[in-house]
């Protein structure tokens, strides 16, 4: 019993101290010169779902939840943030290259169409997240239609 | 006590290097196409090869898996254009063909490396194979090739905008597999 304890004891310690050692947060607040809206229109319901559903992951702008506060809740998130932009970054879409812009267009749209995208793990929690039907066409629609105005420019 | 210790100390430096792990990885993908493009220039092109040669066989081979059903082959021939690119010699190339690289091997290697790592999702795989085709075409059209290849598109495949190189002229559809795999039309010619 007493032996139990005392690992029980370790663990909170250890639990205290991990609290200490916190990632980066994932916040800049600008929008930057290479942000999507810069290199492709965003109508403002595009650009509203994309907050709500994308950019937690996929920008340099997380909204965090209250449990990041909490390790190692916080390097689990920031793994997964680090993933998501280095896949797409909305806030450095515009200083892709011409021919990445184009197919992360195509990317966005395949991945809303197969469901892949906004994860589940994801939605799971931030339920606002999940894509009605419709907000799904409306992504799908508009990547596509970007892409295809990228195509013509620089096919 | 003391083996109590030692699993306090061993959290403690599992949570510290995953930290490090995490940092050092970033840099390392940060680098990982600049050194490319350094190490592409010291390989020395023979005389009657193409640079884009060892590229484009990764690229018939993956066409070739698709066009199998064969996600697993086409996984590792996701990492065949991913080496070949690795070799690549950029030296070779007047600045107007070294431009157009440049403006497709990013591309290419992502869209490689998703398919290389997506070995059970065949469908995933062929969206990037058609962003692939779409590079490979235009790399081959800028660099050339010794090779006379056919440009095809399947009009029943994303609204025709699938398209694909063949070596043949026989069609053999890489995006509906075997099921359908004589749709498709040769829409041009390339040779040098």
């Amino acid at each position: 019993m007493n032996r139990i304890k005392k690992i029980l004891l370790v663990l909170l310690i250890a639990f205290i101290a991990i609290q200490f050692v916190r990632p980066v947060r994932n916040t800049n607040g600008q929008v930057l010169p290479t942000g999507i809206s810069k290199a492709v229109s965003v109508p403002g319901n595009v650009h509203a779902i994309l907050q709500t559903a994308c950019y937690d992951c996929h920008s340099n702008n997380t909204t965090y939840p209250w449990y990041n506060y909490v390790q190692p809740v916080a390097w689990i998130l920031a793994n997964h943030i680090k993933n998501g932009k280095k896949e797409l970054n909305f806030s450095e879409f515009g200083s892709y290259p011409k021919r990445k812009q184009q197919s992360k267009l195509k990317a966005i749209a395949d991945q809303v169409k197969d469901g892949d995208m906004p994860l589940y793990s994801y939605t799971l929690i931030h339920k606002n997240a999940r894509l009605t039907k419709k907000e799904n066409s409306v992504i799908i629609n508009w990547a596509q239609n970007e892409k295809d105005s990228l195509d013509k420019i620089n096919p | 006590m003391k083996s109590i210790m030692a699993i306090s100390a061993s959290i403690l430096a599992l949570a510290f290097t995953a930290c490090n792990s995490n940092s050092s990885k970033q840099t390392n993908n940060a680098d990982s196409t600049q050194t490319q493009a350094v190490a592409a220039t010291v390989t020395v092109a023979t005389n009657n090869t193409n640079p884009a040669d060892g590229i484009l066989t990764g690229y018939l081979d993956l066409k070739n898996s698709l066009a199998a059903d064969n996600g697993n082959d086409a996984a590792k021939n996701g990492q065949e254009i991913l080496d070949a690119l690795s070799k690549f010699d950029a030296s070779a190339l007047t600045p107007e063909q070294k431009k157009v690289f440049l403006s497709l091997v990013g591309d290419i290697k992502e869209n490689s490396e998703h398919i290389h790592e997506n070995g059970d999702k065949i469908e995933h795989q062929r969206e990037h194979f058609e962003m692939l085709s779409k590079d490979i075409t235009d790399l081959v059209k800028s660099v050339g090739t010794n090779k006379t290849l056919y440009l095809d598109s399947c009009p029943m495949y994303d609204k025709g905008n699938g398209t694909w190189l063949s070596e043949s002229k026989k069609i053999k559809n890489p995006y509906l597999g075997i099921k359908m795999d004589t749709c498709g039309v040769i829409k041009e010619t390339i040779k040098n």
